[in-house]
């Protein structure tokens, strides 16, 4: 059984449209069996329709940016206001599935406020979004996934890669840092780092050999720097008895890239 | 002689004589055969015969004449000479048999070499005129026509076509004078025989046109006017219609490139009764068609006819001559017109641009009065949708070059236009290849959204109408009140809730033309930033200043609309701080450019407040908040802290329902606790003051619970990857153990106030759980989360969870804590963390949960109970798993 967990779409305020090649893996009648929304997508009818497609079977949680309500298909089949949650389950094979946009966890995307979280809801898995970075993990038996943005749309949040950061403590290393009592499973793909580094090295040559004046079209600025999102991204679970299969689905330099991770309960 | 009663008969007859008329030449009885002959051909006198009868029987005849005209040719001049037959058959009879049979013999002596043809040729067409009955007459001339076809001289061109014409002419004549023939009740049948007629007299212009060959001067000078002068003559509607339509037909390409003006003349002079529009199409069609053959043929040196001018002129003049023609009728005529232009000289859009000034002019002159059956025709007009092979480009091009295609779009009604505008949207969203160079052509595509922008929904304008217009009566500037003493302000409050409520059916979630709009506005605004007029960065904020003020004529729209543009200053002022990062030398103009950025995004949010009601009050909360984060993140302290006061502004100001203060305050909270810049004149310190307060403030006391003890983390800040920061490592976090604590014991004490005591023990458990978070964070004296407080808590909560399972009296059995759940009861509930239970089904199937708030009459006492009871057991079990990591664990007693 495949659960399609998408989050943070921002359509059409932050973005236009998911990526093609993202629509057309989707766009598999029967394939998927669920989808997850993990909340921010709630703006675009057209987005929803997409959704609705890919499944009827539609489990939406509430973002910041969605409004309390949306108009619904309800089970009589007529059109109604109806109430978004913060918070759903969505029972599978052996799991139960929490999904939270992450908007009301304080301190934000803390794997122990997750983990607090996940035990009061009882899931074995944790479906949360809202910063726009893809992750998985696995903290206390528990499995943790957060399938970044589906449109690479812009967060407000501090960036995920940045070079935002101030000037003053720049050095910042952004290597993965192991977090207290997680083991961390970390599947997110090296490019974004490499990418990472790459500017900042190229930034800090052209800050050497500065001599004249620069200017704003000298400046490189890539796309993150401005989004400060991850690349846009979903994931698929494959759920399977006791056994979760889980697919990263990422879309780097127009291309679709795919990492593989298994969690067992 | 007479003719059979019956068609079958005269089939009988016809079969009869062709046998007869076989033998007799077998046996060389040219007489008996040119007597049978006779009477086979006495059938086509037959005035009965409906025109398709009187087609079986001719060709019938025609195949025995064929035998006959063969024999005779064989055996002359052996057997008897042509000049003499030619002349004998002038004896037989009848009018009918006798002309059919001098064709015969005529004809066959035109493929003599030594025929005076010209004579004989001139006397056939001579003798026709004999026969002035139309059926039969346009028989006999077609039978002239077959039998000649092969044997006019070779090299007189101009003679044959002047006998061509001739027979053309005349059995035209024939073919209208049918039209009056009989009674008039009668016309419509007349009409349709016609019809089956017509193939006899169009034959006659294929012919001509096999005859004239190449000759294109000959075909312009004198054989189109005089074909022409024929057409417009007879005034005849299914002559001009049909003829017209063979013309274009049967013609050469080049022919009609030619005299284009003298077809085009000539529609003018028509019937009026005609459709203009149909003999239009038929040419433009040609001319397309062309277009396409001589690509094929990869002819390239084919100099193009401006056939636009030549349509042009005629629009105009059919415009001056003929103001009965109806708009539909106009319109669907300049939209041929139009096709011809995309298929000709698709990059002209000055022609263009003339055609859609002309629809522009003539719906003025209806007033624009268009009836709703021509609409579609308008919005092929407007969408050009059914020409596939137009690009984005295109329509680029024809949205900044063709001023009149914008105003005419906008003079249509709100329907069409929308469509319009809609089609032409998706084709931008989906292509995003195009730059906009500059104001002028951006100010084009802001003027070809108006009518999206301006777009009042069915349900806003309901509300418009209704007595109370809140947002011009009760202007509701957070900032005006800001500065307000406290006087009066519960009255403003008071109002406004009233007003809210009024509003709340008011709400659209989402309009799929607001949505396109939104989206188009990062295509525009993405297209001026592509442009090298645009590479400043003061000029895209201009730009984006520019588009704000457009959708703000939007009125309530804007809270669709201003999210797109808030999202691209965001997106400029990051720009700005790399810009300042990288060039110090300018980091105090780029600061500048920054702080206006924020103000144009509070002018944006200050709008949306005011104008849109208070359905947008959250959303413009949560951008607020979202702006205030990325101006902290900058460093921008004073800007981040007057966003994050504008936002406690609506929070205070604008009463709403608990459940959306609740969450309204977690996100402030959220947001607070991952600030960095507001550490300078306590700025941070009485934010997170003012949010605790807040909270506890909270409608229910399990809201205040919850919120609280969220808020102590605004007192332990924690690490921010993308800084480098790293717990255990960074030692400079904010963090204040003793404040943490306090929080947490505030917010025991709500839940231990609360009187339904399954919430209450759940609230205490979850108060647990923020408990174990601090004390994995840190040592005691830091924390000030101790060991003896946890078990405090523990044992308190053992206490409640007793009283409570006492309570049930359902339940007798001994509560243990560490019962398999499964044993207990199907444990299908849990608390949401906004208080809300979620509920899963029982089956093993693929299910969603559902929410049921704690009021709900489908919740169970003996399911509720359960929810603190297990969640405090799986808490328990987290903390005797910890002991394995962590060794402190040992200490708290379970």
């Amino acid at each position: 059984m495949l659960l399609l967990a998408l989050g943070d779409a921002h359509i059409p305020d932050r973005a236009i449209d998911i990526p093609l090649k993202f629509k057309k893996l989707l766009s598999i009648p029967d394939k998927i069996a669920h989808v997850a929304i993990l909340g921010n997508s709630t703006r675009s009818s057209e987005f929803l329709d997409f959704a609705r497609l890919v499944s009827s079977n539609i489990t939406i949680v509430r973002g910041e940016l969605d409004n309390a309500t949306i108009r619904d298909v309800t089970d009589e089949g007529s059109k109604a206001e109806v109430t978004l949650p913060v918070n759903a389950i969505i029972k599978q094979g052996q799991f139960k599935i929490g999904c939270c946009s992450g908007y009301n966890v304080v301190p934000k995307n803390d794997p122990l406020a997750l983990l607090a979280l996940a035990r009061q809801l009882d899931v074995d898995i944790l479906l949360w979004g809202g910063t726009h970075n893809v992750e998985a993990y696995t903290l206390e038996d528990k499995f943790f996934v957060n399938p970044g943005s589906c449109t690479g749309a812009l967060t407000t949040d501090w960036p995920v890669t940045s070079t935002l950061a101030q000037p003053s403590s720049d050095k910042a290393s952004l290597k993965e840092t192991e977090k207290l009592g997680k083991e961390k499973e970390d599947p997110q793909p090296d490019t974004s780092d490499k990418d990472m580094e790459e500017s900042e090295e190229k930034s800090t040559k052209t800050g050497q050999e500065e001599e004249r004046e620069l200017e704003e079209e000298d400046i490189e600025i890539s796309e993150f720097d401005l989004t400060g999102s991850n690349v846009p991204s979903f994931c698929l679970l494959d759920i399977q008895g006791n056994t979760c299969t889980l697919y990263i689905y990422m879309y780097i330099d127009n291309e679709v890239k795919v990492d593989k991770v298994v969690y067992e309960k | 002689m007479s003719y059979s009663d019956s068609l079958d008969q005269a089939i009988t007859t016809v079969k009869q004589q062709s046998i007869l008329v076989q033998r007799s030449l077998a046996q060389r009885k040219l007489m008996d055969a040119l007597r049978y002959s006779s009477i086979m051909l006495t059938e086509l006198r037959n005035p009965k015969l409906l025109p398709k009868q009187y087609y079986e029987l001719y060709i019938m005849i025609y195949d025995a004449l064929t035998v006959l005209s063969n024999y005779l040719f064989e055996n002359h001049p052996k057997k008897h000479h042509l000049a003499d037959l030619y002349e004998l058959v002038q004896y037989a009879g009848n009018v009918i048999p006798r002309l059919y049979l001098m064709i015969t013999v005529g004809t066959t002596y035109l493929k003599c070499p030594d025929a005076p043809t010209n004579e004989i040729l001139k006397d056939m067409l001579e003798m026709c005129r004999g026969v002035q009955n139309p059926i039969r007459g346009l028989f006999l001339r077609y039978y002239l026509s077959q039998r000649t076809k092969e044997l006019l001289p070779e090299n007189e061109v101009a003679l044959n076509s002047q006998f061509i014409i001739t027979n053309f002419i005349e059995m035209n004549k024939l073919w209208v004078r049918l039209q009056h023939q009989g009674p008039l009740r009668e016309r419509e049948q007349r009409t349709k025989e016609r019809k089956e007629l017509q193939i006899l007299v169009g034959s006659q212009l294929v012919r001509l046109s096999q005859v004239i060959d190449d000759n294109l001067t000959m075909y312009k000078d004198q054989i189109l006017p005089i074909i022409l002068e024929q057409i417009v003559q007879c005034r005849d509607i299914v002559c001009q219609e049909y003829l017209f339509d063979i013309i274009c037909q049967v013609f050469p390409d080049e022919f009609h490139l030619n005299t284009l003006d003298t077809l085009l003349e000539t529609t003018l002079l028509l019937n009026t009764d005609i459709s203009v529009n149909k003999l239009i199409s038929t040419l433009v069609e040609r001319l397309n068609g062309y277009l396409k053959r001589i690509e094929q043929q990869e002819i390239t040196n084919q100099s193009k006819v401006d056939v636009f001018d030549v349509f042009w002129n005629y629009l105009n003049k059919l415009n001056e001559e003929r103001p009965d023609l109806s708009i539909s009728q106009m319109v669907s005529l300049i939209e041929i017109v139009l096709n011809l232009n995309l298929h000709w000289f698709p990059n002209n859009f000055e022609n263009l641009n003339k055609v859609y000034e002309l629809i522009s002019t003539k719906c003025n002159d209806f007033d624009n009065n268009i009836p709703k059956e021509t609409e579609f025709v308008f919005l092929n007009i407007l969408t050009l949708q059914n020409f596939d092979f137009l690009d984005s480009n295109f329509y680029f091009k024809l949205v900044i070059e063709c001023p009149a295609y914008s105003s005419l779009l906008s003079s249509q009604n709100s329907n069409l236009q929308t469509a319009a505008i809609n089609k032409l949207l998706d084709v931008f969203i989906t292509a995003d290849n195009f730059v906009i160079d500059s104001k002028t052509q951006l100010e084009s595509f802001l003027k070809l959204c108006e009518p999206l922008i301006k777009m009042k929904l069915k349900r806003a304008l309901a509300n418009e109408s209704s007595p109370t217009n809140q947002s011009s009566n009760h202007p509701m500037d957070p900032f005006v009140v800001k500065n307000s003493t406290n006087v009066g302000q519960s009255g403003v409050s008071e109002e406004k809730q009233k007003i809210s409520r009024e509003n709340i059916d008011d709400l659209l979630s989402f309009d799929p033309n607001q949505e396109k709009l939104s989206k188009f506005i990062h295509i525009l605004f993405n297209s001026v930033l592509k442009s090298t007029t645009f590479k400043k960065l003061e000029s895209q904020v201009e730009i984006l200043l520019i588009i704000k003020n457009w959708l703000y004529k939007g009125g309530k729209n804007i809270t669709f609309t201003y999210p797109s543009v808030i999202t691209n200053f965001w997106r400029l002022i990051r720009k700005a701080s790399l810009f300042m990062n990288k060039i110090p030398k300018k980091k105090p103009y780029y600061e500048n450019v920054i702080k206006q950025n924020f103000k144009y995004i509070s002018r944006c949010t200050t709008e949306m407040f005011n104008i849109c009601g208070a359905q947008s009050n959250d959303q413009v909360f949560k951008i607020i908040l979202q702006t205030a984060s990325l101006a902290d993140q900058l460093e921008f302290g004073e800007i981040a802290y007057d966003f994050f006061s504008q936002a406690f502004t609506i929070f205070e100001e604008c009463l709403t329902d608990s459940t959306t203060q609740f969450q309204e305050l977690i996100y402030m909270a959220q947001i607070l606790q991952r600030t960095r810049s507001l550490y300078k004149e306590d700025y941070y310190d009485s934010l997170i003051v003012r949010s605790t307060l807040h909270g506890s403030k909270l409608l229910k006391k399990q809201d205040q619970c919850r919120a609280v003890y969220l808020c102590s983390h605004l007192w332990w800040a924690t690490e921010i990857s993308s800084l480098g920061e790293e717990e255990g490592v960074t030692e400079d976090f904010f963090r204040d153990g003793k404040r943490v604590l306090e929080c947490l014991q505030r917010s025991l004490r709500s839940a231990d106030s609360i009187m339904d005591n399954v919430q209450s023990c759940e609230l205490m458990v979850e108060i647990l759980n923020r408990c174990l978070y601090y004390f994995i964070h840190g040592e005691e004296y830091e924390t000030h989360v101790t060991v003896n407080y946890i078990n405090g808590l523990i044992e308190l909560i053992k206490t409640n969870l007793k009283s409570l399972k006492l309570g049930e009296e359902a339940q007798l059995s001994e509560l243990r804590i560490d019962d398999n759940p499964r044993n207990v009861t199907k444990n299908t509930l849990v608390n949401g963390s906004d208080g809300n239970y979620v509920q899963i089904g029982d089956n093993n199937m693929n299910t969603t949960s559902t929410v049921l708030n704690p009021q709900s009459k489908l919740l169970r006492v003996s399911d509720l109970i359960q929810v603190p009871i297990q969640h405090f057991h799986r808490t328990c079990k987290y903390i005797v798993n910890q002991r394995d990591i962590d060794p402190r664990f040992e200490t708290i007693v379970v």
